[in-house]
């Protein structure tokens, strides 16, 4: 008899969830990140972050509809960003988009979501996935910019007093963006740029550009590059006997920095985004209770010791994604008309997400600005007995 | 003005010096096997993280090629266990005998913490045999094959040995530590101990090689390999041995190579290639034949790339490989005088 009626709980408790999902309608979000390739080490922990979520949100019975994830791979390669991207265009209806994981993938498929007008939220870090605004209707993003970080590290040159910059940035892609951004800045604030040098990540030898840089005799250097080549260019401008500041792109805020540069990038300075030092916010500071929750969920899920800045992007993306979708419900949007839900959903996010405190900073997104994020966002950290922290600008 | 010449001059003396390992193995195996080997650089890679690997306590990736690579010159073998299974069966016991040892003397090393210069040692004896590993793959197959085809193949094997680079080790650069380290004020400029480490365990390799070919009978077959194939052949020198003792030494000068470069740039799946085709170009001074003259090329190589670094850093890779053109043109016209 027993066993009889907990059965019957069982299958009453089981109908009365098929009957409340049932009367809620379903919230598409789909998304397409790097799990394998050359990006892998971005994508995977962004994967982790979006299954994270879809964990969190399982319990949240507030929201006015279910939810349901949607992740497909992109090996890291623009041709298949666009075929997974369409597929969750046409067959899996998504409302929205969320991809991709790097800058060369996300041009990849702006065709795609803006003639299938998606809603696509970016991962990328280039600042060309967003601009032109009017060209970029469709896409938002959630990391932070070359622009942005730069215009905080020279804003601290300012402050010092320092009038003259090198620039040392590695040949490629990402080295030009960091020249294009330093460009407009320094010539924004009034900082002029004495140097350039270029290096890549395959060279054996730093000393020539150091010196180079040297001679220049500029107030503070600024290097655009990731680790090994970012610690070992800082090296050499120590051999060198260069003793000013020396400034870094958020490309060197991570764990191999510090393992090659050792004791000599003691005191560098590094553009980062709040996730890096959050833990010596100010209890005051919007952004610290919102990360510290994140970072405590993320680090049991997954089991990692530190937290690092890819699983907050996708983490705000998806978000940034419920928060306009709810808002367009409520005002009225069908998520079963697909297609108007999706522009609904577009215009939430757009004029909706309006001081929304993310793990990334706090977004405020504006038909001008597809980024959302501003110089609240961005923080200076100086690397101090081998750990980064938060650098106090007094 | 003067620590900025002697800077460019100390650097550019240490790179030439990494860079002439590499001349020297391209030399090697171009004489005896007549291989334009562009994978060559790869082996630098390999030495460098499996350094890396053992100064960090781990069990080095290498192992891995080195066993599979075992197991399939076990399978390609196979064919002869019909005719004479006795050999065969010598064979692939001496090959699993082989791999035994390797991993014996990989964990004999962890366990005793060898210092920096024991675990070099350690990590020659792992990544030379590929050399080997690879002759017997790609080259011992088609011995009359023209050198454009093995420029080919050489280029093939540097790409799969790359990826399997980056699959075992990943794309995160490993710091090394030098065999000593800090170093020394010399004037205004700064010298690492590991530069003087490059420059001593550099004479000494090239020594021993001069040394190896003038003295004993096995140097002096490989020098009659490489001054006529089909002579050697006659005079009952096994040619096919000397080829692979020469893709070994060429592998074994090129580790050593990448384990004194890696303490300077880390070590990384992508380190190699680059470094191959710079002792290319120093080679290239000497036709590939002729070792004083790969050396005076590479130390040029080495000068120019830390100048042009200097003067014109975006374009210092395309002045270095412009060098190329009045290396050969300067060849050809030699060649012609000679010919006369």
């Amino acid at each position: 008899m027993r066993v009889v009626s907990v059965a019957a709980a069982v299958a009453a408790l089981m109908v009365s969830t098929a009957a409340m999902a049932a009367d809620k309608p379903e919230l598409r979000i789909g998304s397409v990140v790097a799990m394998t390739g050359p990006a892998s080490a971005l994508g995977l922990p962004e994967k982790n972050a979006l299954e994270l979520l879809q964990e969190q949100i399982a319990a949240d019975t507030s929201l006015p509809f279910t939810i349901k994830f949607i992740t497909y791979d992109d090996g890291s390669d623009p041709t298949k960003a666009v075929n997974n991207v369409r597929k969750l265009i046409t067959e899996d209806r998504a409302h929205v988009v969320i991809c991709c994981t790097t800058t060369p993938t996300s041009m990849a498929i702006l065709e795609t979501v803006t003639q299938a007008k998606v809603p696509n939220i970016s991962l990328a870090l280039g600042q060309s996935v967003i601009e032109p605004v009017k060209d970029r209707h469709w896409i938002f993003k959630t990391p932070s910019t070359d622009q942005l970080q730069v215009t905080g590290l020279v804003d601290d040159m300012v402050k010092r007093g320092i009038k003259k910059v090198a620039f040392l940035g590695l040949e490629d892609s990402f080295g030009e963006g960091g020249w294009i951004a330093l460009q407009s800045v320094a010539k924004a604030k009034g900082v002029e740029i004495v140097a350039s040098e270029r290096f890549s990540r395959t060279d054996t030898n730093f000393t020539p550009q150091a010196l180079k840089v040297r001679q220049a005799s500029p107030g503070a250097v600024y290097i655009h590059a990731i680790p090994p080549s970012s610690a070992l260019v800082h090296q050499a401008l120590k051999r060198v006997g260069y003793t000013g500041p020396i400034y870094h792109s958020g490309g060197s805020a991570n764990n191999a920095f510090i393992s090659i540069g050792k004791k000599d990038v003691d005191g560098a300075l590094l553009g980062t985004t709040p996730v890096l030092v959050y833990t010596d916010l100010p209890d005051s500071n919007p952004l610290k209770p919102v990360i510290s929750k994140f970072a405590a969920l993320y680090e049991k899920r997954f089991n990692v010791a530190k937290v690092d800045i890819f699983p907050g992007q996708s983490w705000d993306a998806g978000n940034v994604a419920i928060k306009a979708a709810a808002d367009a419900v409520k005002a009225g949007a069908k998520l079963d008309d697909v297609d108007a839900s999706r522009a609904a959903i577009r215009d939430k996010i757009e004029n909706g997400i309006k001081e929304f405190v993310g793990v990334g900073g706090i977004f405020n997104y504006s038909p001008t600005d597809h980024l959302g994020l501003d110089a609240r966002s961005t923080f200076i950290s100086v690397v101090k007995n081998d750990e980064f922290r938060l650098y106090d600008a007094k | 003005m003067t620590d900025t010449i002697l800077f460019l001059l100390v650097d550019g003396l240490t790179n030439g010096l990494v860079y002439a390992l590499l001349a020297l193995s391209l030399v090697l195996v171009f004489t005896v096997t007549r291989v334009v080997n562009i994978a060559q650089g790869e082996y630098v890679m390999l030495g460098a993280l499996t350094l890396a690997d053992l100064l960090q306590g781990r069990m080095p990736g290498t192992l891995y090629l080195l066993v599979g690579g075992l197991a399939l010159c076990v399978l390609l073998d196979a064919p002869r266990w019909r005719r004479d299974w006795r050999r065969a069966l010598a064979f692939a016991g001496g090959l699993i005998v082989a791999a035994v040892a390797a991993v014996a003397l990989t964990r004999g090393a962890l366990a005793l913490q060898l210092p920096v210069i024991g675990m070099m040692a350690v990590a020659l004896v792992l990544v030379a045999p590929i050399g080997v590993l690879i002759y017997r793959f790609t080259v011992h197959p088609i011995p009359n094959a023209t050198t454009i085809v093995f420029v080919i193949i050489s280029v093939g094997v540097s790409m799969i040995v790359q990826g399997l680079g980056l699959l075992i080790w990943g794309a995160n650069p490993y710091p090394v530590d030098p065999i000593a380290s800090g170093g020394l004020m010399m004037g205004p400029v700064f010298i690492p101990y590991q530069s003087f480490a490059i420059l001593i365990v550099a004479l000494l390799s090239m020594g021993g090689l001069y040394l190896f070919s003038e003295f004993t009978l096995m140097g002096k077959a490989l020098q009659a390999s490489a001054m006529n194939r089909l002579g050697a052949q006659f005079c009952g020198i096994p040619v096919n041995m000397a080829g692979g003792l020469a893709f070994l030494l060429a592998a074994a000068f090129s580790a050593i190579s990448g384990m004194l470069l890696a303490p300077l740039i880390t070590a990384n799946y992508e380190m190699g290639f680059m470094v191959g085709l710079k002792g290319f170009v120093g080679a290239a001074m000497g036709g590939l034949v002729d070792y004083p003259l790969s050396l005076v090329g590479v130390m040029i190589v080495g000068g120019l790339e830390s100048t042009s670094a200097y003067l014109a850093s975006a374009y210092r890779d395309v002045l270095v490989f412009s060098l190329l053109i009045p290396i050969l043109l300067w060849r050809n016209a030699k060649q012609r005088v000679e010919t006369r």
